[in-house]
């Protein structure tokens, strides 16, 4: 026994370690409470969309029951099936995904083209052009919803799709995170492409586009984001209910003074629920497109 | 270019200088279209009136005189101010706060990021509706939790300043998410090696954030705070329907105004165009401000 004295005693790697994955050691306090706040605050950033979630599952007597439920004490679908039949959910969805698809797809393409030329080209013109842009990133469409209404109304283009899809097209952050992109591409590949014999347009296409994937995919992101969601916009232009996009038709709805908060409730989550599983497929892409410096 | 000056024809040369601006065409003339002539159409429409929308009238600086002379108006812009300047202080603060938690993190982060960057996504106008359903005083969410930690019903959505506050509060967590993206952004590009010499010199967490960190950080929080006034100022769709700009006009805040005077019975053109012009410029202002603030603390 007294031999094995000398023996160091071996280092048993502590339980512990799940905590600190990367260094291997115990925790420290400090560790211990960043994730605990971090948890924390995570669920109470969650809860309300949870609960609201949960709570359309409700009866509509659960509903007003003081204090709260938590989760549905007798589960029900009622809320959607009644909802449903109140609401012309399909043809609001149906809007609002040809307003969100065909929006997405304009802005992608005009936007890289802008941004393509003002990085890529030495032309008379360009440096007003791109300063311009970015001082209209400051003036929200909100500010001059008069004046667009005016133009757009002038064009006969309220109360239609096209009226939701083209004027929020031509964004100009698209255009300056695709320039800021675009800029760093090699100017050799594009020389290459031009004497192999390719025509700007093929160049455009076939050589810058696929090299802009991640840009396109965080501006792509947003664009949905941004369509799917816009409100204030299409509150004017959308009057007329057979044009009205999933965030107008729900703000008419819930403004009825007979509709029950349940069926509001049950027609809320149900629009939401896309953009949640397009962001939980998509999330890793989008918070790292963001953080890999989209923004500067 | 000038290298196959013996090969092309006049034609291919001029067509060549015409290409660039062939590709900035179609989106230049959307953007010309719906955001360069309107914005400058702005100005000129606030010196017109009309009661239809339809039918105007000019009245030269009449809207000026009489949205200065406005004691709505005012409220109006006093409620917006508050809420702007609640909404960029709670998210700027928040957002570097929860930036430094994540960047510490290595486990669960990614997961971390998702669950609060989740409001992001989801439309402002369930956001109201989902938040007027939880601050409701004896059937919401927020109360059963405020209640058990002996706090009270409080009326959040019926006190008029406590429903300043709730819209300032969710307007945070509906942007928090994003700012707190660009400010781990931000972190992340701080080279590492500068954090590292300050720890072998003995320096501790909190004095290493206060004296490299944060200061290295100023350009990504002056990108914020502007992002977040500009956001402030914009701020309507949650608030329609979490409030609806109530209680008697607590939560009215400008853009709302303009939206009520411009395109909701009885219309008040004259007075809309002239507050949209009054944003323009305060927006216009305040960004400018934010720039030459930043451009000093990266010269320091």
């Amino acid at each position: 026994m007294t031999a094995r004295l000398e023996e160091p005693p071996r280092v048993v790697a502590p339980p512990t370690t799940r905590w600190a994955s990367t260094s291997g050691k115990t925790p420290s306090v400090g560790a211990i409470a960043r994730t605990t706040v971090l948890i924390v605050g995570a669920i109470i950033v969650v809860a309300p969309l949870v609960w609201a979630g949960l709570s359309s599952f409700k009866s509509q007597a659960e509903l007003a029951a003081q204090p709260p439920t938590l989760y549905p004490h007798d589960f029900t679908f009622d809320n959607y099936t009644t909802g449903l039949a109140a609401f012309d959910f399909p043809r609001y969805l149906l809007n609002s995904t040809i307003v969100t698809v065909a929006a997405t797809l304009l802005t992608l393409l005009i936007n890289s083209m802008a941004a393509y030329a003002l990085a890529k080209y030495n032309f008379r013109g360009r440096d007003l052009l791109f300063l311009i842009t970015l001082s209209a990133i400051m003036i929200p469409l909100q500010v001059i919803l008069l004046p667009i209404y005016q133009v757009v109304s002038s064009l006969g283009m309220t109360n239609s799709l096209l009226g939701l899809i083209i004027p929020p097209a031509a964004t100009p952050t698209g255009v300056f995170l695709l320039r800021q992109y675009m800029l760093t591409l090699p100017d050799e590949t594009i020389e290459a492409a031009r004497i192999d014999g390719a025509g700007e347009f093929r160049i455009f296409w076939q050589v810058v586009l696929p090299l802009c994937r991640p840009a396109l995919a965080v501006l792509a992101i947003f664009s949905v984001i941004w369509r799917w969601n816009d409100f204030l916009w299409p509150l004017i232009v959308a009057q007329d209910e057979s044009v009205q996009t999933l965030p107008v038709a729900i703000a008419r709805f819930a403004g009825q003074q007979a509709i029950p908060f349940s069926q509001i409730l049950a027609v809320s989550v149900m629009s939401i629920i896309p953009v949640i599983i397009v962001f939980l497929i998509l999330q890793r892409h989008i918070i790292s497109g963001l953080v890999k410096g989209a923004v500067k | 270019m000038t290298g196959r000056a013996d090969a092309p024809r006049r034609s291919r040369f001029t067509r060549r200088k015409l290409v660039p601006y062939l590709f900035v065409l179609p989106n230049m003339v959307v953007f010309g279209l719906f955001t360069i002539w309107p914005a400058i159409n702005g100005f000129n429409i606030s010196f017109y009136d009309s009661a239809n929308g339809r039918t105007f009238r000019p009245v030269g600086t009449d809207n000026y005189h009489r949205i200065l002379g406005n004691d709505e108006f005012w409220t109006v812009a006093r409620h917006t101010i508050v809420f702007v300047v609640g909404f960029v202080v709670a998210s700027t603060v928040l957002a570097t706060v929860l930036a430094l938690l994540l960047n510490g993190q290595k486990r669960g982060r990614g997961a971390l990021s998702a669950a609060y960057f989740l409001p992001v996504v989801v439309s402002p106008v369930v956001v109201g509706l989902i938040w007027n359903a939880a601050l409701q005083r004896q059937t919401g969410l927020v109360n059963s939790v405020v209640s058990a930690l002996g706090f009270g019903q409080p009326a959040w959505l019926i006190d008029p300043n406590l429903a300043l506050i709730s819209v300032i509060l969710v307007g945070v967590w509906v942007h928090l998410g994003f700012y707190t993206m660009i400010m781990l952004s931000g972190l992340q590009s701080i080279d590492s090696s500068v954090n590292e010499a300050a720890t072998i010199d003995g320096a501790g967490t909190w004095q290493k954030i206060r004296l490299i960190t944060l200061p290295l950080l100023r350009p990504t929080t002056m990108v914020v705070i502007t992002l977040a006034t500009i956001a402030g100022f914009q701020a309507f769709d949650f608030i329609f329907t979490l409030t609806g700009g109530g209680p008697v006009g607590a939560t009215t805040l400008i853009i709302q105004y303009i939206y009520e005077n411009g395109f909701t019975p009885p219309i008040a053109y004259g007075l809309a165009s002239a507050a949209a012009v009054i944003l323009f410029l305060v927006i216009f202002a305040v960004t400018f401000l934010n720039y030459l603030v930043g451009r000093r603390t990266e010269a320091m």
